[in-house]
């Protein structure tokens, strides 16, 4: 809500300077967005009388002017206009001066003469004929009241005032508007404040004679006040007016139509002006549309209307759309001679959903969706009357249209005032608790400790202690909150399994020098394409947002990869040398689509990792460190996820499920992200982690006795996995078998084709006594043979 | 013979000086104590002595013998000690050359300021808790007091999934889903992530992290709101910071209150971080509103409760400085790199 300070100032006294108030607002709960000062723009411009114009003997285009410029002194002024004339007061920009189109004149030679300044036209001013008469001619603004020359310009202009801008919370509508602050105002300074009374005369007559009004829906409209002026007069408003309206961001029009958006400014009531004529059958009828009916708004807009609707409609057609804008046919017009006003109350929820329904969004819309006063119409009323009055707009006709539902009674509220120290945990006094409250116009008495309150229709808002503690706390001073310790006794806060699991993960990541990374949630609805996918693939059912951003972020993701893979694709474009990365956070998999309930959210975990000393055997080995740290025994599979290499990937299972998948990403898919060099993705199924337990540590006593390895080379077909080797010679050990570790693995030269060679060592200990040669020679010639049943051919 | 084993003595005492090497002190060895050596030499030459000759100078070539020894010992002691030196010395490092590092991940900072929070909050007794992500118009709005077509329903602009689902716009919907689990007395945050339909800039994203923070218990005030959050404060920006309340309006509670906490660049001095005003703007909180608590079956007149949300982003920018919001999703490496 932009006002104008000097406006503010017509209703209430504010003896602060502008930054006072503002910081005393602030802290009552009235933010403000912008003071704009309106004398910063313009510095240094006078009024200025021509004494004598003498032509320029190097120029037949220019004219020295000698200025009074309420100096001892003339001021010689050169200028190129030719409307100037002996005796004009004009606006001068003197030495040193700005203008508020940015310029900044100073003294200078115009051809060879010397001129301390420039005289200045309505442009340069920026001003326009709804500015100051005259403003908008080619040449010099010749200023038509009489000033004493010397006198600032922005005195003449009315630039000397601020313009401040509040931010008005969506619980305080009755502050929407001039007045509403202006009672702030009056309770934050402790001054009077002093809203104008209306006053005017009718002229005789009798409204229901012109014109009769049918509210069909007092639940959408509670409240309809009709009144009828006759004889218009159509005219500019004059300059208060005008400055009033503009200071608060709105354009000036005509006198009436000035008129009701000046009071809806002042009081927060929408007013709405109906040229009679068009009023078909003199008929005002308030009623829901019929599905398809159509009306073209002021702002020459066809919209197609559904029977939720409101509308004020005559015996035929819709007039208006009820709260937001009036209709092209029965807009004000610079010949219309009768004026149907209207000040009315409209649900909010019912203007919010038509507005949002057909994108149209007012000055009018936005006060009647947060809500207006039921009462107020009738003050609005009068006040729009009173000016119509004063500014000899036309002659106002007898009689008010009132039709209404029944007023609301006035409501009272009664609060321990204990309560309200309890709750905010100070000490005010009572009597001080009543002051404030009847301050803010909530007529309050004291009855021992109960306060009793009747609440005004403009505060609806105010609905039980709490609201009342707000009113109280705000004016006493917020910096009465001290802080103390609450009661109770004190135990450190407990952190969910699943949040101790996930920090335990991301330890461990980090120890593996991984960098936790963070991504929006939802993708493009391409995304998904990149990862070649199967049609039918569930990933594939992602829930759409109705209302994206853009198609960048338009569905909730079915997986990690997508993100991680940009991810990667950002840092490898970079130039980062090589990185690993992980993301804990989740997949949103829907129960059905459309949605009809929420979907899972399944907590996931995404590693991504690249670089000269990645593959995928560093990508295996993170795999094992981060499922062993669980209790967990995973056993590696192939496995067939279309986004991975399908020889170069495997999935890590335990009791029958994948935790993780993991590998090399397929290079069609990593060319779908512009990625020439290998990476590696793993997507881990949290939700299974979090369901096993952390391997609890236990103590192993440290061997006693020494151990033997023994190394096994062997030649055996390429087909035959290294880990079935292991496995088995794990196997044939024994218990006395402590480690099997794979130590090479060479195709090529020297082996026979379809063949390779293996190196595995065995290291056997036993926790009762060192080993002798002849168990070491049993063990081992067991291990040799079972490895020979595989088909292995050993190497002595 | 005397005579020359002393001379052989003083010889060996004055040659002894110019050796330096462990080769030369073995050529040294040879020649006075070898077989083929000087005193061997003599020695030999005891048999034309007399009887009573013989022990006296077997005595006294005995001690030349232990004389040069010690000598020897010595020197080589010397040598090896000084050949150790030179050896350091050629080893000596050039230790500007950079340390050799083994890569340690980090966190992410939203996660490392989540982490702090949640290590103040956990010591105050809040227990950590989650909430879903998708959730319902009931859940998000109504329960907090923002009924259908409320005007408080402009202050955030919501994604929707379907009619009655959507993404969280706030924390605050876990409020009421742990009210409706747990009866007071309660203390909880929950962290989370939370979704505005706001362009990207440098200051706004769609997606961003706020912690909610709720406590309901008997005989709660707006004083133990304050005194939580200084506490809070104090971890976070240093114990000389200072935390005013403003006025302000949430629907789900009920007296609302902006919260500032004084500058920690200038002090409250004001600066360019602050915008002169000398105060930063953290968070949003408030006492439950009564219908709230009502609503979720909490006697609104035996209990009261304050409830605040904190953006995680703004509190991780403010604190590493990051100029703009985007970098926290874009995961640079060398940008997760620095913290």
């Amino acid at each position: 809500m932009k006002i104008s300070l000097e406006q503010l100032k017509y209703y209430v006294d504010i003896p602060v300077d502008v930054n006072t108030l503002c910081d005393k607002m602030v802290m009552a709960g009235f933010e403000v967005e912008e003071i704009i000062n309106l004398a910063d723009t313009m510095q240094n411009v006078v009024a200025a009388k021509i004494l004598k114009i003498t032509p320029h003997e190097n120029s037949d285009h220019l004219q020295i002017c000698q200025m009074d410029v309420g100096a001892a002194e003339p001021v010689q002024i050169v200028t190129g206009a030719d409307n100037v004339f002996e005796g004009a007061l004009v606006p001068a920009a003197l030495h040193d001066s700005h203008l508020p189109n940015g310029m900044h004149i100073k003294k200078g030679k115009l051809r060879g003469v010397e001129s301390n300044g420039m005289l200045c036209s309505g442009e340069e001013l920026c001003l326009t004929d709804a500015d100051y008469e005259g403003a908008g001619v080619n040449g010099i603004l010749i200023l038509k009241d009489e000033h004493p020359a010397g006198t600032d310009m922005r005195e003449i202009l009315h630039l000397n005032d601020y313009i401040i801008d509040f931010k008005i919370t969506a619980n305080r509508p009755d502050c929407n508007c001039v007045l509403g602050v202006a009672r702030e105002v009056g309770v934050v300074l402790g001054t009077q404040f002093k809203a104008p009374v209306p006053k005017f005369e009718t002229c005789g007559g009798d409204i229901n004679d012109y014109i009769s009004v049918d509210v069909k829906n007092y639940d959408l409209c509670p409240r309809y006040i009709g009144r009828f002026v006759k004889n218009l007069k159509i005219k500019e408003s004059p300059d208060w007016l005008k400055r009033c309206i503009k200071a608060s961001g709105m354009r000036p029009i005509n006198n009436i139509v000035d008129i009701t958006n000046f009071v809806m400014l002042e009081t927060g009531q929408p007013m709405h002006a109906f040229d009679y004529r068009d009023i078909k059958g003199g008929k005002i009828i308030v009623r829901n549309a019929t599905d398809g009916e159509k009306i073209t708004t002021l702002d020459e807009k066809e919209h197609t209307l559904s029977s939720e609707m409101l509308v004020i409609a005559d015996a035929e057609n819709p007039s208006c759309l009820a709260g937001i804008m009036g209709g092209l046919n029965s807009e004000i017009k610079p010949d219309t001679a009768d004026l149907f006003l209207e000040s009315a109350k409209f649900k909010r929820d019912n203007v919010r959903r038509t507005g949002r329904t057909l994108g149209v969004r007012t000055e009018s819309s936005g006060r009647f969706e947060r809500g207006t006063d039921i009462m107020n119409t009738e003050y609005a009323m009068n006040r729009a009357l009173q000016l119509i009055y004063d500014l000899d707009a036309g002659d106002i006709i007898d009689g008010t249209i009132d039709k209404n539902a029944g007023l609301p009674d006035e409501r009272v509220l009664t609060v321990d005032a204990n309560r309200i120290n309890a709750l905010l945990g100070v000490q005010i006094p009572f009597e001080t608790m009543v002051t404030i409250l009847n301050s803010l116009t909530i007529e309050t008495v004291l009855n021992g400790d109960t306060l009793t309150c009747k609440i005004p229709s403009h505060r609806d808002d105010i609905e039980g202690m709490a609201d009342l503690a707000e009113e109280v706390m705000r004016i006493y001073g917020y910096d009465h909150i001290v802080g103390t310790a609450m009661k109770g006794s004190v135990v450190r806060g407990k952190l969910l399994p699943e949040r101790i699991k996930a920090n335990a993960i991301k330890k461990l990541m980090n120890a593996l020098g991984a960098y936790e990374i963070t991504t929006y949630s939802f993708i493009s609805s391409k995304a998904i394409d990149t990862l070649n996918l199967a049609e039918n693939d569930e990933r594939r059912n992602a829930i759409r947002l109705i209302n994206p951003l853009g198609d960048e972020y338009s569905v909730m993701r079915t997986q990690l990869i997508t993100s991680m893979l940009t991810v990667l694709s950002t840092n490898i474009n970079r130039k980062n040398a090589g990185a690993r990365f992980f993301e804990i956070s989740k997949r949103f998999v829907p129960k059905s689509l459309p949605l009809t309930e929420q979907p899972l959210e399944i907590p996931t975990m995404s590693i991504g990792i690249y670089g000269s000393d990645e593959d995928f055997f560093t990508l295996k080995g993170i795999i094992e460190e981060l499922v062993s740290s669980f209790d967990m025994k995973p056993a590696f599979e192939r496995s067939s996820e279309p986004y991975l290499h399908p020889g170069r990937q495997a999935a890590a299972m335990a009791n029958g499920e994948a935790v993780a998948v993991f590998g090399e990403v397929h290079p069609d898919v990593a060319a779908n992200y512009a990625i020439n060099d290998k990476v590696y993705v793993a997507e881990i199924r949290l939700d299974l982690l979090y369901s096993a337990e952390i391997s609890q540590k236990i103590y192993k006593a440290l061997p006693k006795f020494p151990a033997v390895t023994r190394d096994f080379a062997m030649l055996c077909d390429k087909e035959i996995l290294v880990g079935t080797l292991c496995d088995t010679a794990e196997k044939a050990a024994g218990k006395l078998c402590e480690e099997v570790k794979l130590f090479d693995v060479y195709e090529g030269a020297q082996i026979p084709e379809g063949k390779k060679s293996v190196a595995i060592s065995v290291t056997l200990r036993s926790s009762e006594a060192t080993l002798t040669d002849s168990e070491i020679e049993t063990v081992s010639n067991k291990i040799i043979s079972k490895l020979e049943a595989l088909g292995a051919e050993l190497r002595k | 013979m005397k005579t020359k084993l002393e001379a052989i003595k003083n010889a060996a005492m004055e040659e002894i000086k110019t050796i330096n090497t462990p080769a030369a002190m073995e050529e040294f060895r040879v020649k006075y104590l070898g077989k083929k050596g000087e005193l061997t030499a003599i020695l030999k030459m005891m048999g034309s002595l007399t009887p009573e000759e013989r022990p006296i100078m077997g005595q006294l070539a005995n001690e030349v013998r232990s004389a040069i020894d010690a000598l020897i010992t010595e020197k080589s002691a010397d040598i090896k000690n000084a050949e150790k030196i030179k050896k350091m010395k050629e080893e000596t490092l050039d230790i500007t050359l950079p340390g050799v590092k083994k890569e340690i991940g980090k966190l992410h900072p939203i996660n490392t300021v989540l982490d702090d929070m949640i290590d103040i909050f956990q010591s105050m007794g809040f227990d950590v808790v989650d909430g879903p992500e998708v959730e319902t118009d009931r859940y998000n709005f109504e329960l907090l007091n923002v009924p259908a077509d409320h005007p408080a329903r402009d202050m955030q602009d919501t994604f929707y999934l379907a009619e009655n689902l959507l993404l969280r716009t706030q924390t605050s919907a876990t409020q009421i889903r742990t009210m409706e689990q747990r009866k007071p007395p309660i203390r909880m945050i929950c962290p989370g992530r939370v979704f505005r339909a706001d362009e990207v800039d440098a200051t706004h994203s769609p997606v961003f992290h706020q912690v909610e923070g709720l406590v309901v218990d008997e005989g709660i005030t707006m004083c133990d709101l304050k005194g939580v959050l200084e506490q809070f404060a104090h971890e976070i920006y240093g114990p000389e910071t200072k935390v005013k309340f403003r006025p302000s309006f949430f629907p789900f509670t009920e007296p609302s209150v902006e919260v500032d906490v004084s500058c920690s660049e200038c002090g409250g001095k004001g600066c360019r971080v602050c915008k002169g005003s000398g105060w930063i703007e953290i968070l949003g909180a408030g006492m439950v509103h009564p219908k709230v608590l009502a609503g979720c079956g909490i006697d609104p007149e035996k209990y009261s409760g304050f409830a605040f949300g904190i953006g995680l982003d703004r509190l991780t920018t403010t604190r590493y400085k990051i100029s703009d919001i985007r970098l926290l999703f874009e995961n640079d490496k060398r940008f997760l790199k620095q913290f």
